[in-house]
């Protein structure tokens, strides 16, 4: 554990990689995301019957980094967390059957002042490689912690 | 949708949507239910849940809202090609009201080393209120 600027948190874990699981992706997989977001895109589900070639949509590889439990930071600081920001970069096609094998490293903690006080945030990123060792997505997660409004 | 759009008919400033759309109760359960099996009350799926941790009704998921964000772009034409998306959380996303999804280009890769192009997209309730604020790079293909 170590202070950087001013922030308590366990500093050893910083870059450090975890895998957090293999996941396979079936088809099913693919069209009940698609079908929960309402998705109309054939490339997505398919034609009217929801048969022929499909692709994953981009931003699938979520429903694994959702609820993933990540090492503890141990971060000394606010009473409340929250989600504050996402980004995905789209690396290659995500097709159905594929097998995919996530890790994921604390990027960086880093503090910031708004009108609501000071705010520290927490970045995570999450590598998502296909069965071939190509890199698909990979997603950056910032969390927030703060202390309660009074 | 539009039927194919290429790099040489879009421009600076060109508009994405809007799209008004509703998530309903069914959909959030559907979502949550592809990763856990057995969906359990939370935040996402009950309102009595969500009231007891401070929220007026259930939310949408976060990992959804991102869905919902790229597909504005996605839909906007057969042709467009995600590259990335970066959003973030500005409000909750409540269930089964309207949600207004719209976009702007805002730049264009000119020096014919790519196809990219730069966009602002955002999510708002009926009251024009900004819940989810964002930036997407897409890729057209050129005109043949």
């Amino acid at each position: 554990m170590t202070t950087d600027e001013g922030i308590i948190y366990d500093r050893s874990l910083l870059g450090v990689e975890n895998h957090i699981g293999t996941f396979k992706l079936t088809r099913e997989t693919i069209l009940n995301f698609a079908k929960s977001t309402g998705e109309t895109d054939p490339r997505y589900i398919g034609d009217e019957n929801g048969e022929g070639e499909i692709v994953a949509p981009a931003t699938i590889c979520n429903i694994f980094v959702s609820g993933v439990s990540r090492p503890d930071i141990k971060l000394e600081f606010g009473e409340i967390s929250f989600f504050a920001g996402q980004a995905i970069e789209c690396k290659a096609e995500i097709r159905p059957d594929d097998v995919l094998s996530a890790s994921t490293k604390l990027d960086n903690v880093y503090a910031k002042t708004g009108r609501s006080g000071k705010m520290v945030f927490a970045v995570w990123e999450t590598h998502f490689k296909n069965q071939n060792d190509t890199t698909v997505a990979l997603v950056t997660e910032s969390f927030v912690r703060r202390n309660k409004s009074r | 949708m539009n039927e194919k759009l290429y790099f040489e008919d879009v421009d600076i400033g060109d508009e994405i949507g809007p799209v008004t759309r509703t998530v309903s109760d069914e959909e959030v359960i559907q979502f949550v239910s592809i990763r856990d099996e057995k969906v359990t009350p939370s935040r996402f799926t009950s309102k009595e849940f969500a009231n007891s941790e401070g929220l007026d009704e259930a939310i949408v998921p976060g990992a959804m809202n991102i869905a919902l964000m790229s597909q504005v772009l996605t839909n906007w034409s057969e042709t467009v090609c995600l590259l990335k998306i970066d959003v973030v959380f500005r409000g909750t996303v409540p269930h089964n009201k309207d949600l207004v999804f719209s976009g702007i280009i805002t730049d264009k890769d000119e020096t014919g080393e790519s196809t990219k192009l730069e966009c602002d997209i955002v999510m708002e309730n009926s009251d024009g209120v900004k819940l989810v604020i964002g930036t997407g790079i897409i890729a057209l293909p050129n005109k043949p």
